[in-house]
């Protein structure tokens, strides 16, 4: 998980010049240059993913993403050819020069896959890390926070959880055309985000009239720091959860847009080479393996993400993280 | 032979990745047929374990590690499920602390019965509803009750349906656990008797569990005292309540006092405060009275068509600098309420409650941080009171950061101040602690400590030590009486117990639905109560040495 954070972390800069990314810098909490905190979060991290990793499960869903991860960045060394040459023979079975084999349009397929899990990586994080901020900046102020503001943020998420995802997506990404990687994003942001918002909101809304909270009012704590800095903590594992549940969607919906044709067919994806493969006809030219090989990555890809979320629902029980308290 | 023969039994809690605790070690006990045996301890001292043991209700993390339990001749330590479920029935039973929540919200109370008759299939179908009237009776209720869900009980009721269910498979051992802890104090006297009457009409053997050193010895014949997961003393209730033999049992015991008496003291506990109010001391902390002016809260209607609850009926009273004032009275007496609306959390129907030249009542959500410089609470269950995951440091860091406007070195010795002015020493070593690491009394400390951080003229403490272990007890209310008599801070305390009501105030105000049906120095109203009210208090508490000087124990 330390590995997937990270990668998180540096591959969320392009994503936030995206217009349509609201990131409030609020869930980040507020730094400072204690050294001493630094260390403390290294220390939970470290005991976090200890925790994810004590459930076997996870573990095995921690190796797969790891090697995806490895995979996506290492793909310049590992990737045999560029994805995009297509200066090799047309349909071509496996071979010892292409394991694989050829496309129709002539390019390496291993190539393609290695290169693939790059975008669905890419995706995958930086959709799901967006659409978790979203949903917790919405899910913890609505739960927080009384008045009406509250009834028109109830009206907003129902609305976005009635509406069917996949014609909403798919519309979106029609009047978006050609908007590329961070059209895509966007899309799944926009249909990603309120499930995880009333998850939030609800624990948000349990946690609120905890006496600790009362406490930290009493203490003089403004609202913003109260949620924050009291409750969000509270929710690290429902929020990391959400985190991979949106990912997995994320992935899955990259997938399924390039598959129907709207997102950009010049990027290397699994979905793209699954929208080509079908293109050509390649299950009836025996060359299966097009459709089988980024099918199966996209499974493989979105089951580690899930069995990931096995661990993660150990965290959030209170008794392991409490300890030997009470 | 004896009905149940514990011998040499251990319970071991073995969680995942942590280090195994015996809860129980070594314990041998044996109960006759149809004893009521008391099992006192305070937490952590394994009773619960032990009565959880006993009825083969341990369930992992907890392994029953040792020893033998024999029921009635057969050795039940190790029997299987399906066998264990044919032994409930004419064996033993088990009453649970939230018993009132162990029934099904969906079904109806003769579902409940119906379930069990079918399960065991000693009940002939029509003569279900029949025994199933007669079990409600034996508890003091009516058949009406059949029909109705649980969610339409009271806490109480629900309490004697979970019993009535017990006895229903005609069990030779009864084991209570807390039966009463969850409930209100008037309710808690009612069902302890019911209890009572019950085991001397069916005569089963009865053990209950409890932390009330005065509830088992109110009922019980015979006392188990437990501590650290071992049997210390074990004797008649005369015996234990005139000589008890182990320092432990005497230390228990030394924490009980009539509220009546003429002198009440708590070893550890002493009294500094001055009591007239005359001699000010030395640092007057407190300089503003708060006033409560006829001040009255009612609710909406929990749903449509029902009447509004008036929670707090034209309630006056002046709490003056320096002064400490009681509020008792049984759950739902508006006591809670009260503290809400001077606190600022609730505003007042009507009516206006004033702090110096604040009106309290009309305050904004951003003003609310000027009245809580001044007055602080102190609140009832410090498990919850303090955030899991911040350290006492940060915690005590926050209010001083925002009161006293201290930054970095000089608020880090300010909470090092506050953590010595609670008595949690070394200071170093607390501050660094996580809550978890921390005992009951050590968090009600941090929890005093964050109050104070402010340096609050008011303290308002709500039930402080009801979740504490007596042996604690004393030392938090020593606390709270040093900080009145050192700092000068006035202090509203609110409670049920009228024990240490006595021991920490001077002026007393009894609530009762709301209105105030008794006020005045403290000593004076519970000495000599005036209400009819107050005496039903009083008289709630558990009293083994009437019961003993009255020669009616059996």
């Amino acid at each position: 998980m330390a590995d997937t954070t990270a990668d998180m972390t540096t591959t969320a800069t392009p994503a936030t010049a995206d217009p349509g990314g609201p990131a409030p810098e609020a869930a980040h909490g507020p730094k400072r240059p204690a050294r001493t905190r630094l260390g403390r979060t290294g220390q939970v991290l470290g005991r976090a993913f200890a925790t994810v990793w004590s459930n076997p499960k996870a573990r095995v869903g921690l190796v797969i993403l790891g090697l995806f991860v490895l995979m996506a960045v290492f793909a310049p060394l590992l990737a045999p050819y560029s994805p995009h040459d297509d200066s090799f023979g047309r349909n071509e079975p496996g071979s010892a020069a292409h394991w694989l084999g050829t496309t129709g349009a002539g390019e390496d397929v291993l190539s393609q896959v290695i290169y693939g899990a790059r975008v669905s990586l890419l995706v995958g994080f930086v959709a799901g890390g967006l659409s978790t901020l979203v949903a917790v900046a919405i899910g913890l102020s609505w739960g927080y926070l009384r008045g009406w503001g509250n009834d028109v943020v109830n009206f907003l998420v129902n609305l976005f959880l009635v509406m069917p995802g996949l014609p909403l997506m798919i519309i979106i990404a029609a009047y978006l055309q050609n908007g590329g990687l961070p059209m895509i994003i966007l899309v799944v942001v926009i249909t990603g985000w309120a499930w995880g918002a009333r998850v939030l909101r609800s624990q948000t809304q349990s946690l609120r009239s905890r006496d600790f909270v009362t406490a930290a009012i009493f203490s003089g704590e403004s609202s913003a720091r109260v949620i924050f800095r009291e409750i969000l903590p509270n929710m690290t594992s429902m929020i990391a959860g959400s985190f991979f549940g949106a990912a997995t969607s994320a992935v899955l919906a990259e997938s399924g847009l390039s598959f129907l044709g709207l997102g950009d067919m010049a990027t290397v994806s699994w979905g793209s080479m699954i929208f080509w493969a079908q293109n050509s006809m390649a299950i009836l030219t025996g060359q299966w393996i097009l459709l089988f090989a980024p099918g199966l990555c996209i499974a493989l890809l979105a089951t580690s993400m899930t069995l990931v979320n096995f661990g993660v629902d150990g965290l959030s029980n209170p008794r392991l993280r409490e300890g030997t308290g009470r | 032979m004896s009905l149940l023969e514990i011998q040499d039994l251990s319970v071991v809690y073995e969680p995942r990745g942590a280090v195994p605790t015996h809860a129980v070690k070594n314990a041998s006990l044996s109960l006759e047929q149809g004893e009521f045996v008391g099992l006192v301890g305070e937490s952590g001292s394994g009773k619960s374990t032990l009565g959880f043991a006993v009825t083969r209700l341990a369930k992992a993390p907890a392994r029953i590690s040792g020893g033998r339990i024999v029921f009635d001749g057969t050795d039940i330590a190790h029997l299987d499920a399906e066998e264990l479920r044919t032994q409930r029935r004419g064996g033993f039973a088990m009453v649970l602390q939230s018993g009132m929540n162990a029934l099904n919200p969906v079904r109806t109370i003769a579902h409940h019965f119906g379930d069990i008759f079918a399960a065991h299939g000693h009940v002939p179908k029509a003569r279900r509803r029949q025994r199933a009237t007669e079990l409600l009776d034996k508890v003091q209720l009516p058949s009406t009750v059949l029909d109705r869900y649980p969610g339409e009980l009271s806490g109480g009721m629900r309490q004697r349906v979970s019993i009535a269910l017990a006895l229903s498979l005609e069990p030779r051992l009864m084991v209570f656990d807390e039966p009463t802890t969850a409930l209100d104090v008037l309710v808690q006297h009612a069902v302890m008797d019911t209890i009572r009457e019950l085991q001397a009409a069916e005569g089963f053997t009865a053990v209950l569990i409890s932390h009330d050193l005065g509830v088992v010895l109110e009922s019980a014949e015979r006392v188990v005292v437990m501590h650290d997961g071992e049997i210390v003393e074990d004797g008649a209730s005369r015996q234990i309540f005139s000589a008890p033999a182990h320092p432990y049992t005497q230390m228990l015991l030394s924490h009980y006092a009539d509220p009546r008496a003429e002198v009440v003291e708590l070893p550890g506990f002493e009294r500094k405060a001055p009591q007239d109010g005359a001699a000010r001391p030395e640092r007057a902390a407190a300089h503003d009275a708060i006033v409560v002016d006829h001040v009255s809260k009612v609710y909406p209607p929990p749903r449509r068509g029902e009447q509004a609850v008036t929670a707090v009926d034209d309630v006056s009273f002046r709490l003056e600098p320096g002064a400490a004032m009681a509020l008792v009275g049984q759950s739902g007496s508006g006591k809670s309420t009260i503290a809400k609306m001077i606190t600022g959390v609730e505003r007042p129907t009507s009516g206006t409650v004033t702090f110096g030249d604040l009106r309290v009542d009309r305050l904004r959500r951003r003003q609310l941080k000027t009245l809580h410089a001044d007055v602080q609470m102190v609140f009832q269950d410090p498990y919850s009171a303090l955030n899991p995951l911040h350290t006492v440091e940060y915690t005590l860091t926050r209010p001083v950061e925002n009161f006293a406007g201290l930054k970095g070195e000089a608020a880090r010795e300010r909470v090092l101040e506050l953590l010595e002015t609670v008595g949690l020493t070394p200071v170093e070593q607390y501050a660094a602690k996580l809550p978890h690491q921390l005992s009951g009394g050590q968090r009600q400390r941090v929890v005093i400590a964050r109050a104070l951080a402010s340096n609050p003229q008011v303290l308002i403490a709500d039930e402080p030590v009801s979740m504490l272990d007596v042996s604690l007890r004393a030392g938090v209310l020593g606390l709270l009486e040093d900080l009145r008599a050192g700092l000068g801070v006035s202090l509203l305390y609110i409670t049920h117990d009228l024990l240490s009501a006595r021991v920490v105030t001077d002026q007393i105000m009894v609530l009762h639905h709301g209105r105030v049906v008794e006020s005045g120095g403290t000593t004076q109203v519970l000495r000599f109560p005036e209400d009819a009210y107050t005496t039903q208090l009083l008289d709630a508490i558990p009293q083994p040495a009437r019961r003993f000087a009255d020669g009616q124990a059996s």
